[in-house]
């Protein structure tokens, strides 16, 4: 009995200090893995590190690893665009978004977060410009900011107040990412930008002394980075213990002077050396890198995949809306309306952002980037190539079928041995250049951050810098891939040697489609 | 007074009051006809007097709406197999819808291969074997495109023999062709009538119909004024409306 009462007491014991142990770890913690996500184009805070997408780099990475040590659990990061960051967070895709991301109350309205590290806003001109100690001084000139933040917001909270004594405002600018905005300052688009100081310590190196800090506003909710999450229990005390906790250890501290973030690195400010216009050897180490070339098998397998299922997928629509009419009818021209009309880019978001909001299913991991492009860019293109089948379908006699029938073929026979043959030389140069078109229109899924080629650029640029070359490098590997396509296009055109006489003329060339098997040699030798 | 007989088991074709609607339109109105094993039948008539859809009922392109069609002593109607059917009744386009992406030896051996699962090899030197017969063995290899009219003609009758057909339906077969053209095929449709294989053909062409018809069928608004041999039609037709018919083709000629 007294065993039984001791047996019991340690098994209470036991689940009571599993539970103490379950509450340290915040509920975000699913699967045993803490998934973080984040922008990848903000040095130092979060960045691609190096030749390899998958080294991803940073202050804020590296104290995403800090917290994953501490509660014990392997950590994952999802990469995507800033502006999806958050839609991300909501859909449940990750347990938290560390990406340099400001504390500020209009955030915080939907979710928790936490601080880490302290900031200051800066607003940086060209070097030659002097120094001015308010945003009076600014007005009436130009300002680029990220879009996607609330930069934005805030200065047209100073405009209002600007208009009000009679000024003009200051001419906002909104840039997707922060190499951009920073990019306009460089060719002299923009007068101004506004940045925080942390990343302009890290590009000192890149900008070569061009540009400097004329301005440190004192902005109430430009101060402080945080750390955001789903409101959620105890989540938002644990991670701020948490925050406490790698603080005390001295680990934030040494993370700061590691990435350049800390108050020492002002005093670094304004010491570099000059670049060169055009560097040939990035250039070349670009179009050369394995990174590239991942990108651009990407680009091109999604859009092999896309127009393969788009052509499947418009077949049947085809043969459907060129018989006569039917109950189908209105559904299906409906389906080609809403899909031609629809911006592509718009069909992106929409898939990978709002869909996820109706049907959770779509939260869960296999409904990977890859996938979302791929469903969205088939049935996209499939309104189109439904055009182009039916277009290449009327082309064809309908002698041709009563012919068929006449030799007793049956519908389907007819179909695959008489009807399609011809209607695919009909069908596909025009496939081909909607193909061509296809593979460009892909480089929209780099907003929901699918590793194609445009992304892969996106993420050196941001890193390095260097926009011209990166660039360079991405346009070699379009132009490539689209010449080779047009070139694929005329030599099957000259395939089809039974459609013109000229072609036609002399030996029997090599056909495209035969419905008999067997070898074909020996009449061809003839 | 054929309306009334039963159909004639032992013709290649018996028709009884055979009638087809295109929609309110009659196209054929009561046809009745008994055309014998090896016989070659001429329709003749004025441009939408129906000839077509006459022929195409015969095969069932155009399916019938009422009266009895029978061939080889079996009725036809909707429980019919159709490749059977159409392996049994050959067929032959005005234009000849070739299978233009396909050279003249696949044409021929396209439908046996799918239809009849004929194996390959025999099928082919069966193919080799008709487009000697109709005098273009040497373009089997070519593609339509590459051929004369005259050619593509000859060809569209091969790929109908390569079927085995007992009867033949022509459309229009010489509308396109020169004198010398439609001399070859009188040829072959009179080669055909040795085997046995009954033709029947719609035409425009008077000298033609009076060469190769056994019979002569006269049409009108879908109805058949007259069935008689060339000497007795072309001499002392019997309907007003052949007389009339007769009149302006000379003159037109
Ligand atoms: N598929 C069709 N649908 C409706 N009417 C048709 C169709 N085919 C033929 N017709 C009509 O039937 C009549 C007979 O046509 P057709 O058999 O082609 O005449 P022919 O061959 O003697 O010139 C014409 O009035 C024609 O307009
Ligand atoms: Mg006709």
């Amino acid at each position: 009995m007294r065993l039984l009462t001791c047996l019991l007491l340690c098994l209470a014991a036991l689940l009571s200090s599993a539970s103490v142990r379950a509450q340290e770890r915040p509920s975000f913690i699913e699967n045993n893995t803490l998934s973080v996500c984040t922008n990848p184009t903000l040095p130092p805070m979060t960045f691609v590190n190096g030749a390899d997408l998958s080294a991803i780099d940073g202050f804020d990475i590296a104290l995403a690893r800090e917290l994953g040590a501490l509660w014990h659990v392997p950590v994952t990061f999802k990469t995507m665009d800033f502006t999806g960051l958050f839609p991300s967070l909501a859909a449940g895709r990750c347990s938290l978004v560390i990406s340099g991301v400001l504390k500020q109350a209009a955030r915080e309205h939907l979710f928790d977060a936490v601080a880490y590290l302290d900031t200051s806003p800066v607003i940086v001109a060209p070097s030659q410009i002097a120094p001015v100690t308010s945003f009076e001084a600014l007005a009436g000139q130009s300002l680029a900011v990220e879009s996607g933040t609330s930069y934005a917001a805030r200065i047209e909270e100073i405009n209002r107040t600007l208009i009000s004594r009679g000024k003009p405002p200051i001419a906002l600018q909104q840039y997707p990412s922060e190499d951009q905005v920073v990019q306009q300052v460089l060719v002299g688009r923009s007068q101004n930008f506004l940045s925080q100081d942390v990343e302009l310590f890290y590009r000192q190196a890149q900008l070569g002394g061009k540009l400097h800090v004329i301005f440190s506003p004192s902005l109430p909710g430009y101060s402080e980075f945080a750390l955001y999450l789903r409101r959620s229990g105890q989540d938002k005390a644990l991670l701020a213990a948490a925050i406490d906790t790698l603080k005390r250890q001295g680990k934030i501290t040494a993370l700061e002077k590691k990435w350049n973030v800390g108050k020492a690195a002002r005093a670094a400010l304004g010491v570099t050396s000059e670049r060169p216009r055009f560097n040939t050897a990035t250039f070349f180490s670009a179009l050369f890198s394995m990174a590239f070339l991942k990108g651009a098998v990407m680009t091109l397998v999604i859009a092999l995949a896309s127009h393969a299922a788009a052509i499947v997928i418009s077949i049947p629509i085809a043969l459907k809306l060129n018989a006569p009419r039917s109950l189908w009818h209105p559904f299906l021209r409906a389906y080609v309306a809403v899909f031609r009309g629809a911006p592509t880019l718009l069909q992106l978001l929409f898939i990978w952002n709002a869909l996820p909001q109706f049907f959770p299913i779509f939260r869960e991991g296999w409904f990977s980037p890859f996938l979302a492009t791929w469903i969205c860019l088939s049935i996209n293109e499939s309104a189109y190539q439904v055009e182009i089948n039916r277009a290449a379908l009327s082309a064809i006699d309908p002698g041709q079928l009563a012919g068929g029938q006449a030799l007793g073929m049956s519908p389907s026979q007819i179909y695959r041995h008489v009807i399609f043959p011809q209607a695919l030389r009909v069908a596909l140069p025009p496939t081909i250049n909607e193909f061509i078109s296809l593979l460009k229109t892909t480089s929209l899924a780099s907003v929901i951050s699918l590793q194609e080629l445009l992304f892969i650029t996106q993420v050196q640029v941001a890193r390095s810098f260097e926009f011209t070359e990166y660039y360079a490098a991405a346009l070699v590997y379009y132009l490539a891939m689209v010449f080779a396509f047009l070139h694929l296009q005329k030599r099957i055109e000259t395939r089809f040697v039974w459609a013109s006489r000229a072609s036609a003329g002399g030996k029997t060339g090599p056909r495209i489609e035969s419905p008999t098997d067997g070898t074909e040699a020996s009449r061809h030798a003839a | 007074m054929l309306h009334n007989l039963p159909p004639d088991p032992d013709c290649a074709l018996s028709l009884r009051k055979l009638s087809k609607f295109y929609g309110e339109f009659l196209a054929l109105d009561r046809i009745s006809l008994d055309i014998a094993h090896g016989e070659k039948i001429v329709v003749l008539g004025p441009s939408g007097s129906g000839k077509s859809t006459f022929i195409r009922t015969l095969n069932r392109i155009e399916p019938h709406d009422s009266g009895v069609l029978m061939i080889d002593g079996e009725v036809i109607d909707d429980k019919t197999s159709l490749p059977l059917l159409r392996g049994a009744v050959g067929m032959v386009f005005q234009n000849y819808n070739l299978f233009p992406h396909l050279t003249v030896l696949e044409n021929c051996i396209l439908a046996p291969r799918l239809v009849r699962k004929a194996h390959r090899d025999a099928t082919e030197s069966l193919a080799r074997a008709y487009l000697d017969q109709v005098g273009i063995g040497e373009q089997a290899d070519k593609y339509p495109i590459q051929l004369s009219g005259g050619q593509q003609q000859r060809v569209a009758i091969a790929r109908a023999l390569c079927m085995a057909p007992d009867i033949i339906l022509f459309d229009e077969p010489t509308a396109a062709l020169d004198p010398e053209a439609i001399k070859g095929v009188i040829g072959i449709i009179d080669s055909l009538a040795e085997r046995r294989i009954t033709t029947i053909c719609v035409t425009h062409e008077m000298g033609f119909a009076r060469h190769i018809a056994d019979r002569v069928v006269f049409m009108d608004k879908g109805v058949v004024l007259e069935a008689s041999p060339p000497e007795q039609f072309f001499t002392a037709p019997q309907s007003a409306r052949a007389r009339q018919f007769l009149d302006q083709m000379i003159h037109h000629a």
